[in-house]
């Protein structure tokens, strides 16, 4: 089988417009999603296959993941500006026949996380996203265990089995140094360039998120302190927490209804 | 048969210098830098002389990213309130063929890499090479790095890793380190909008200046600078290691005190330090240069302490640059030849003595001595000035005092005998040659 990572090219220095050679690199999460997937890969014995979509200077984060340990590398020729949902798409043709894809949570340019989410649906994989933990299997016949980061501190337990698109934050994995002969060699290794049929056509621009307007009494405390704490913690209940078991379709519902009546969506 | 022909360590000028020479005769070349891309550790005062380029890159100008072509020079005299300029201009160095420019390291570096990169060079960067290899013979054939599987082996490795050079003290081509002979930079870049420096320092579009300053270094022996770039000014001092260490005073209080100078005050004022960096120099030129030849080996740059420190002069990437492309020559025919023995490498030393490299060392042997010495340093320049303080001070209705006079008084004040005056002006006249 083989196993995806998706490296997005950025200026790493943190001046994001700018396309300057001396900072490109990928992101820390990237760089988290590269490691598991060798490390995976080296108990499964899959081949690895690192993807980017972008212009020629993005095959330095191809060749760097060469480098490192991954078999081959697709280019995407397309241009970066383009929305999440293209971009997944284009990525989707590339990566369809994957056994998991993997993603950094957010790329540091300002990222939103969604591609990964995108691809996930495009391809119907199940979907593992924002993950903090990750315990690699000894081999291809046990599944992926992990935790997941849920609001107010608690984590969600999963278990990866089959098709999937998995995204890991910066933080979960330190990436493994290249050998000197492994840059050499990535050096001269042939990059698979794809120009992908652009199937979808932009989404107009939306107006800029904003929540209803909704009244807030305002908080008591003694101290100024306390009532700043009241408005901006979250380390403690507000007491509105509310646990509740349905099918995944009432629980849909239910999500959406709570939303307009907070003002998220109207 | 070794993993490449030449194996060339650090992307600084000399390193690049070397592997465009070596790559463009055709021979495989590896360019290995500690940092993650060339420059990026490399810090200097900031004015490049790049007329040696001709050879490599004949329209370096054009490519070269220059933030100002040098059309002022000036050194300047500091006593406690006073300071003589001598200002020199001339608009003709900013137009090709150009003499000398400022430039961001970062930058120039970088793109001197690229060009070692265009020429066929493989440039390795994140790596710190560690060691030498030797063969049976105990001839150096390689590197280790910080990498895994990180051995190299290659015909002739040549040391471009600059001051302290490392690899040229573990192939034993030091004699014992002698603090005395090092100097600490350092250097603040100072922001201010390009209009502003336009109008202080007398320049347009991209002209610059570059100031050399003796005296206002705190009573540390050593010497300042201060160079215009397009939108910042470098302005930093040389200081004398043992009496930075004997006065127990720290470079960044020494460089407060030069920007609280009357004649350096207002060319600074409203301008915002966003940069802060510090490097030794090798100051003491042929009193303290290695070997630069060994079996497989060869040393170039600031490694081989080919940095030349005499007062109004500070020269060291010019240095740098051609001493590395003798180098690339070198061993390039050496390797050609089938000799990479140290005999069979020879021609390097012999290059550096034929050229600029080592004449101006030699000439200038006696000048970096003189002016560090602590008459220079300490006595001369309020020598000099209490000269013009006189000169111009209009005194009526007092006439004016002879000339001879002033000087005699003031020679006195400042302590300076008439011998030492002689003998340091013969030197000085022998010495600048
Ligand atoms: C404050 C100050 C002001 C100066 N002002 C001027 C000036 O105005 N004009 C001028 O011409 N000169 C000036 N110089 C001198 C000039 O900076 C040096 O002479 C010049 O940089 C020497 O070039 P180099 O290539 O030999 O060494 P460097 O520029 O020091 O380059 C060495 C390279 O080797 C790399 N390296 C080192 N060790 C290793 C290793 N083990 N493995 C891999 N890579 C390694 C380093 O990262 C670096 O890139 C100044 C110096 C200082 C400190």
């Amino acid at each position: 089988m083989t196993i995806a990572v998706c490296l997005k090219w950025i200026n790493a220095s943190g001046q994001t417009d700018i396309d300057d050679d001396r900072f490109m690199g990928f992101s820390y999460a990237d760089q988290a999603a590269l490691e598991y997937a060798l490390r995976i890969a080296e108990n499964t014995n899959d081949e690895v296959i690192v993807v980017t979509a972008g212009p020629v200077g993005a095959e330095a984060v191809l060749r760097d993941a060469i480098a490192r340990g991954a078999q081959r590398a697709v280019r995407i020729d397309i241009d970066r500006s383009h929305d999440s949902a293209v971009i997944a798409q284009a990525i989707a043709q590339v990566v369809a026949h994957c056994s998991l894809i993997w993603c950094g949570d957010y790329s540091s340019d300002r990222g939103s996380g969604s591609v990964p989410a995108f691809i996930a649906a495009e391809l119907s994989f199940a979907q593992a996203l924002g993950l903090v933990e990750i315990q690699v299997p000894a081999d291809s016949l046990h599944p992926i265990r992990a935790l997941r980061r849920l609001d107010g501190g608690r984590r969600e337990q999963l278990e990866i089995r089959g098709q999937a698109v998995i995204s890991v934050e910066g933080s979960t994995a330190r990436l493994r140094r290249a050998s000197l002969k492994g840059s050499m060699a990535a050096n001269k290794q042939a990059i698979d360039i794809v120009t992908v049929n652009q199937v979808a056509t932009e989404t107009p621009p939306t107006r800029a998120y904003r929540p209803r307007a909704r009244a807030v009494a305002a908080p008591v405390g003694n101290s100024a302190l306390d009532r700043v704490r009241q408005i901006t913690d979250t380390s403690s209940s507000k007491g509105h927490g509310e646990t509740v078991h349905l099918e995944p379709r009432e629980a849909a519902e239910l999500i959406v209804s709570k939303l307009r009546e907070w003002g998220y969506q109207s | 048969m070794t993993d490449t022909d030449i194996i060339v360590v650090g992307a600084g000028p000399a390193g690049s210098c070397a592997a465009i020479a070596a790559a463009k005769a055709g021979k495989r070349v590896v360019l290995i830098e500690r940092g993650p891309f060339p420059g990026s550790k490399n810090m200097y005062g900031g004015v490049i002389y790049p007329r040696i380029l001709d050879e490599l890159i004949p329209d370096w100008f054009e490519h070269a990213p220059i933030q100002r072509w040098i059309v002022r020079r000036s050194t300047m005299l500091l006593s406690d309130t006073g300071a003589l300029n001598i200002d020199y201009r001339s608009n003709a160095w900013g137009q090709a063929p150009y003499n000398g420019a400022t430039a961001y390291r970062p930058d120039f570096d970088n793109w001197l890499a690229q060009q070692a990169v265009a020429a066929g060079a493989e440039l390795i960067c994140s790596t710190t090479v560690t060691g030498l290899l030797r063969d049976a013979q105990g001839r150096i054939n390689g590197i280790t790095t910080d990498r895994p599987d990180g051995d190299l082996t290659a015909s002739v490795v040549i040391a471009c890793d600059g001051v302290n050079s490392f690899i040229a003290k573990d192939a034993g081509l030091y004699k014992a380190v002698d603090a005395s002979n090092y100097t600490l930079g350092v250097k603040e870049t100072l922001s201010l909008p390009k209009n502003v420096i336009d109008e202080r320092f007398g320049v347009r579009d991209n002209q610059g200046v570059d100031i050399e300053i003796l005296g206002g270094t705190s009573g540390v022996n050593g010497g300042g600078f201060i160079y215009t770039n397009l939108d910042t000014i470098a302005l930093g001092v040389v200081l004398k290691l043992p009496k930075l260490s004997a006065q127990k005073k720290r470079p960044e209080e020494i460089i407060a005190e030069l920007k609280r100078h009357p004649a350096i005050a207002p060319l600074i004022e409203g301008a915002e330090v966003i940069e802060y960096s510090a490097h030794l120099i090798p100051e003491a030129g042929l009193d303290m240069m290695p070997k630069m030849v060994a079996d497989g080996l060869l040393v170039a740059g600031d490694a081989a302490a080919l940095c030349l420190a005499a007062g109004i002069w500070l020269e060291g990437v010019n240095f740098a640059m051609a001493s590395g492309m003798y180098a690339g020559q070198s061993a390039v025919q050496a390797i050609t030849a089938g000799n990479t023995t140290a005999s069979g490498l020879q021609s390097y030393t012999k290059k550096l003595n034929e050229t600029f490299v080592l004449k101006d060392h030699k000439k200038l042997r006696k000048i970096p001595h003189l002016v560090l010495s602590d008459r220079v340093q300490h006595k001369y320049p309020g020598f000099v000035t209490g000269i013009m303080e006189r000169m111009f001070r209009v005194e009526n209705p007092h006439p004016k005092p002879g000339v001879r006079r002033i000087l005699r008084e003031e020679r006195k004040k400042a302590g300076i005998s008439l011998m030492d005056l002689v003998r340091d002006a013969l030197t000085g006249l022998k010495g600048f040659g």
